[in-house]
């Protein structure tokens, strides 16, 4: 809804309008008066309808606001000012428009049937009465609301115990995602896609060559009949050495010219003079061939 | 160890309103008879020593919450929640339901004249009021009515709390009843001077009177 100010565009709720109310009301005393008859004093009508929570309370404003007897309300002159204080609901808030203009609907059928003779004086046949009775409804409820909101504010100043609640920490997933589609492919394009050239696979020569190993080993049987492989790892750093003297182990095991002992599990591996090492220690003659 | 200490543990303990029956189950000495006295020899206690905070009895309970002189010096940690006050429209429905409960949208809207689903649906969130049942009419309308949490928010200790609209000073209907609609009406204008007395209590003076009150946010 937007404000539909009547008048000057202040949305001050004028008081000021109350001294030319006696003749106004004098003047608008007669009920289904032409409207331009009384304009003395309409002019001061300053009705921000925003302000206004409906229809009932757009009109127990006007009523009061003049000092209307609610059980006598002049309804043509009442009806034309709540006419006057609509014009301004923009079309978009139907809604809300549409509650306005029922009233102003239901304010003009009182009209006309306040034109028709009535035969009697029973309060039942005054087309305004339930006007009136949902008028009184409406301002209970407002008086009502008003009390609510003092209750409201004296309890608010009152605390139980654990008022102050732990400090909330945004954890970062509970942070909503607000994206778009160009944010996305903007990211996407940053990415670099990896040369797959990155990923050949490159074959190098080992650093150490088994054959090392193997002369090794032999070598070292030659002064004695076995040997520590921790002693035969131990000058070098790298664990290539002990790969490669362990493989050259195995090889020289598989071609039968060293044994290969281990008490237990994880305990010193012994290298011992195989049977096809010669007395002198020559490991030279036995090949591949011979020991498969 | 005293009934009044016992029952002085619980509430210290509690960030919502018990009642008596509530308190006496912990343990098979208190009833409902011992728990009350002791009740009230707390309150006075309280009053007595001057303490910062009272037992005030809320939501057919009780519960100890600071005096309202103190507010000033709790609002100022930003950690507290800003008094949540609830809008017009929410006021205007909830002042419905609570004195018509059980009551359906339709009438609350017929009141209002307005729409009055969102906020209906805003108070049900809150949990200020719930569905009570169902009408019997076409539909079977939902029918809402207030929760205890109604009255916490408030500091009603029960729906008697409410004010009663014989003490409301309702202008209107304090005019002259509806009577013949003629000619008598025009003399009914020069009354505006007397009823003029009636402005002071117009209608926007208690929220006006709220509005003071509460501290500037």
């Amino acid at each position: 809804m937007t404000p539909a100010t009547v008048g000057t565009p202040t949305s001050e709720r004028v008081s000021d309008a109350d001294p030319p109310k006696a003749g106004d009301g004098a003047a608008s005393g007669a009920v289904g008066r032409p409207a331009g008859v009384d304009s003395n004093g309409e002019g001061f009508l300053l009705v921000d309808i925003d302000r206004f929570q409906g229809p009932l309370d757009l009109l127990l404003h006007l009523i009061r606001q003049q000092d209307i007897d609610v059980f006598d309300i002049p309804i043509a002159r009442i009806t034309r000012q709540f006419l006057v204080a609509i014009q301004g609901i923009e079309a978009s808030a139907l809604e809300s428009a549409g509650e306005f203009l029922e009233m102003a609907a239901t304010l003009i059928r009182i009209k006309a049937q306040m034109l028709l003779p009535r035969t009697g004086l029973d309060e039942d046949e005054d087309p305004r009465a339930e006007l009136v009775r949902r008028l009184l409804e409406y301002e209970l409820v407002r008086e009502v609301s008003g009390r609510l909101r003092v209750s409201e504010a004296e309890r608010s100043r009152r605390f139980g115990k654990g008022f102050i609640p732990p400090r909330v920490k945004l954890e970062v997933a509970e942070q909503p995602l607000e994206t778009d589609w160009e944010a996305v492919l903007e990211a996407a394009l940053e990415v670099t896609m990896p040369d797959p050239l990155l990923f050949e696979h490159q074959v190098r020569l080992r650093p150490v060559a088994m054959e090392e190993k193997v002369d090794l080993i032999l070598d070292s049987l030659r002064k004695s009949t076995k040997v520590r492989f921790s002693d035969l790892v131990r000058p070098w750093v790298e664990r290539i050495h002990g790969v490669m003297t362990f493989l050259a182990g195995l090889e020289l095991g598989r071609r039968r010219v060293v044994r290969l002992r281990q008490g237990e599990p994880f305990s010193e591996l012994w290298i011992y003079r195989g049977e096809n090492v010669d007395e002198d220690g020559s490991a030279t003659d036995p090949g591949p061939e011979e020991a498969s | 160890m005293r009934t009044a200490q016992i029952v002085e543990a619980i509430l210290f303990a509690s960030d919502a309103p018990l009642n008596a029956a509530e308190i006496a189950r912990a343990d098979t000495s208190l009833d409902e008879d011992t728990v009350q006295m002791a009740l009230d020899e707390l309150r006075a206690d309280y009053d007595e020593s001057e303490r910062a905070f009272e037992l005030v009895e809320i939501a057919d309970g009780y519960q100890v919450l600071t005096r309202s002189e103190f507010a000033p010096y709790i609002e100022r940690f930003d950690t507290v929640p800003r008094p949540n006050r609830l809008s017009g429209p929410s006021l205007e429905t909830l002042s419905i339901i609570a004195y018509r409960q059980p009551v359906g949208r339709i009438e609350i809207e017929y009141i209002r004249g307005v729409n009055s689903s969102g906020v209906i649906r805003t108070l049900l969130d809150r949990g200020l009021i719930d569905v009570v049942g169902r009408d019997e009419g076409l539909g079977r309308p939902l029918l809402y009515g207030t929760t205890s949490r109604f009255l916490e928010h408030f500091g009603f200790r029960s729906l008697e709390d409410l004010p009663r609209p014989e003490e409301l000073p309702v202008v209107l209907r304090d005019r002259v009843p509806l009577g013949p609609v003629a000619e008598p009406e025009e003399e009914a204008d020069p009354q505006g001077s007397e009823q003029h007395v009636l402005e002071p209590v117009d209608g926007e003076a208690p929220e006006a009177a709220a509005t003071a009150e509460q501290p500037a946010p």
